[in-house]
């Protein structure tokens, strides 16, 4: 599928419910969820603490099927994919930024970002040079040799982010991305995935809690209680506008 | 390959853990492999009697049973038979040392026409046959010992009362190491004739070498035929059936030793799957990370199940190196016990270390591989929080 045509649609979420079993107890987390995403949006979810925003994430990205309801995110219909069909998906659509930036330790800055192209049929040349210039896109080639422990949190992440935008998959998700980051770490993350949704027109899910990176995406979305309660135009969509 | 220098990070990662259990395999694997190496070498000796045309003629009632001197010479009368001499344990300690090396008093003449794959120099073998306190010797105690000809030897008798005061004629080449010393049968008997020994004349057992291979039940037959009805019925067998005997007698032995493998093996399975489990439970969030990245199920649990094999392999091949050195080792220090190379008894029992270790790899990552597999990418990526 191509993605050149601009404004295709990318994500529609219809009617989502979804819920927990654990024993005997069913956790109601999300209900009647509806949202769309075009190619090219960038999208914050925020909301209190165990609202099931990263719940909508992991549906959105899928790693998990909803209880009753539609997730099409690029063509598929994630609630109906198998667990290996959603695997070999998300190695092609979805590039994942988390907050604790999970790098495999015993893996250098240029293995970690090299990882997800091992699943895909690149000769090693080629893989040399995806690796390489995602790693320029984040600003890191002068320390691919070095391992994850050999590098503060702000490169972490970028180095994590390089990891996602390798595969050059359609979508970013991120799980409160700045989270653990200090301030002007926290403020080039932002910066990055703000170029990754102008300059290379990735669709974007992050959630976070900080109202400031939130006002970095075009749209922003409440959760409270497993419902969306408000759509917010962000400052910068209103800014783009006038 | 890019999978695998993944694993060799992963067994890196816990270095100590890891080298551990690489040791407890290769420690385990190493006295699996000494243990089969032994049954190896009898394996090696009957095969071997078994292309000798050789028999055996002993008492009916065993070793302890005499057989009278007089019996070799109507064993040499016996049709076929190309050569045969009294062969008679003497058993004696060298200074302090109990079982130095063994010792036959046999014959001179005759005893390498019954062992023509043996060589040694005529002269030396002819100063063997002259000197009636002469010995030959094994080249390999020779060496051991820094021996040479001329040198004299001194074996206090343990079964007998009388002390050989022997000097080394020759020594002589075999194929296979027979740790062995030859002196003249006729020293012993006289001496034990001086001490009024009771039981003399005695050739202790005859070794024959038949002519051909077809000849050899004949042979059998007619010798035990002949002195049936003496004072001391014998019975013959080939030298690999007298190989065989020893080796029956260690025959609960050998299905001990088997099952100590086993049970080594076994054991050693649930160290080596409990470090797996160990090294995947410190790697839940990681798994998971790979899981959401998109690697398949497949994927995982062959790195997870690389990663045991890896880790027994490595033991594996530690344990087979150092259980063949030992045995080696053994060869060289005790040869009554390991009296072959590793090299002269290769089989399949070599391998043997290593297919356990194969197997282990598998047994023990085969479990926390399927969990690693199956785990839940949600619930891995939420421990992170
Ligand atoms: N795998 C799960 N099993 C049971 N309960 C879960 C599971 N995942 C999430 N929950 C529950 O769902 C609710 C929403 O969780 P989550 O989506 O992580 O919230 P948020 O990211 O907004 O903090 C929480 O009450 C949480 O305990
Ligand atoms: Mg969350």
């Amino acid at each position: 599928m191509s993605n050149s045509n601009a404004g295709e649609t990318v994500v529609v979420v219809r009617e989502v419910c979804k819920e927990f079993r654990r024993d005997q107890l069913t956790i109601p987390v999300l209900s009647g969820i509806n949202l769309q995403l075009s190619e090219g949006d960038y999208l914050a979810l925020m909301g209190p603490s165990g609202s099931g925003k990263t719940t909508l994430l992991n549906l959105i990205a899928g790693l998990d099927r909803p209880t009753a309801g539609d997730v099409i995110v690029c063509g598929q219909n994630l609630g109906q994919s198998s667990e290996g069909e959603l695997a070999k998906w998300r190695s092609r659509h979805v590039g994942f930024i988390f907050q604790m930036y999970n790098l495999i330790p015993v893996l250098t800055a240029y293995e970690n970002v090299e990882l997800p192209l091992t699943l895909t049929s690149l000769s090693r040349r080629q893989r040399d040079d995806h690796v390489k210039a995602a790693l320029e896109v984040v600003g890191l080639q002068d320390r691919m040799d070095h391992y994850p422990r050999q590098l503060s949190g702000g490169q972490e992440q970028r180095v994590a982010i390089a990891r996602a935008i390798v595969t050059d998959p359609t979508l970013l998700v991120a799980d409160e991305p700045t989270g653990d980051l200090d301030a002007k770490s926290a403020g080039e993350i932002l910066e990055l995935l703000h170029r990754l949704n102008t300059e290379f027109r990735k669709t974007i899910v992050m959630v976070t809690h900080d109202p400031n990176a939130a006002a970095r995406a075009r749209r922003i979305l409440h959760l409270e209680k497993g419902l969306l309660v408000s759509e917010v135009v962000s400052s910068r969509a209103k800014e783009s506008v006038q | 390959m890019k999978t695998f220098k993944y694993i060799w990070r992963n067994i890196r990662r816990n270095p100590i853990r890891s080298l551990l259990t690489i040791l407890s395999v290769g420690f385990s694997l190493a006295l699996m492999t000494v243990l089969y190496g032994f049954l190896a070498s009898q394996e090696t000796w009957k095969n071997g009697a078994a292309q000798a045309n050789r028999i055996v003629v002993m008492n009916i009632q065993g070793f302890s049973g005499a057989l009278p001197i007089s019996a070799v010479d109507d064993v040499r009368a016996t049709q076929s038979v190309a050569a045969a001499v009294p062969f008679a344990w003497f058993g004696g300690s060298y200074q302090d040392e109990q079982m130095p090396f063994a010792q036959f008093a046999t014959d001179p003449n005759s005893v390498f026409d019954v062992w023509p794959e043996y060589s040694i120099p005529p002269g030396e073998l002819t100063a063997f046959k002259t000197n009636r306190q002469g010995c030959v010797l094994d080249r390999r105690i020779a060496a051991r010992r820094g021996w040479k000809v001329g040198d004299r030897v001194q074996l206090k008798g343990a079964i007998y009362p009388f002390d050989l005061d022997l000097e080394i004629s020759g020594i002589f080449d075999s194929p296979k190491n027979t740790d062995s010393l030859y002196f003249h049968w006729n020293y012993l008997n006289e001496g034990l004739k001086q001490q009024s020994y009771p039981n003399i004349d005695n050739a202790g057992t005859i070794f024959a070498r038949i002519s051909s291979s077809d000849s050899i039940p004949t042979v059998i037959k007619s010798i035990d035929d002949k002195f049936g009805s003496s004072d001391t019925p014998t019975r013959s067998q080939t030298e690999a059936a007298f190989a065989q005997m020893f080796v029956d007698m260690l025959g609960n032995v050998q299905v001990l030793i088997r099952n100590i493998g086993l049970a080594v093996v076994f054991s050693l399975s649930l160290v080596t799957a409990n470090s797996m489990a160990m090294a995947i439970r410190e790697r839940v969030t990681e798994i998971a990370v790979l899981k959401a990245i998109g690697f398949p199920r497949s994927r995982v649990l062959f790195m997870v199940l690389g990663e045991a094999c890896t880790i027994s392999m490595l033991g594996g091949f530690l344990g087979v190196g150092m259980g063949c050195l030992f045995l080696q080792g053994m060869n060289r220090l005790l040869p009554q016990f390991f009296p072959f190379t590793v090299m002269e008894m290769l089989g399949p029992w070599i391998s043997y270390g290593l297919i356990a270790a194969a197997l282990l790899g598998l047994i023990s990552g085969i479990v926390p591989a399927i969990r690693a597999a199956q785990m839940s990418v949600i619930d891995g990526l939420r421990r992170i929080a």
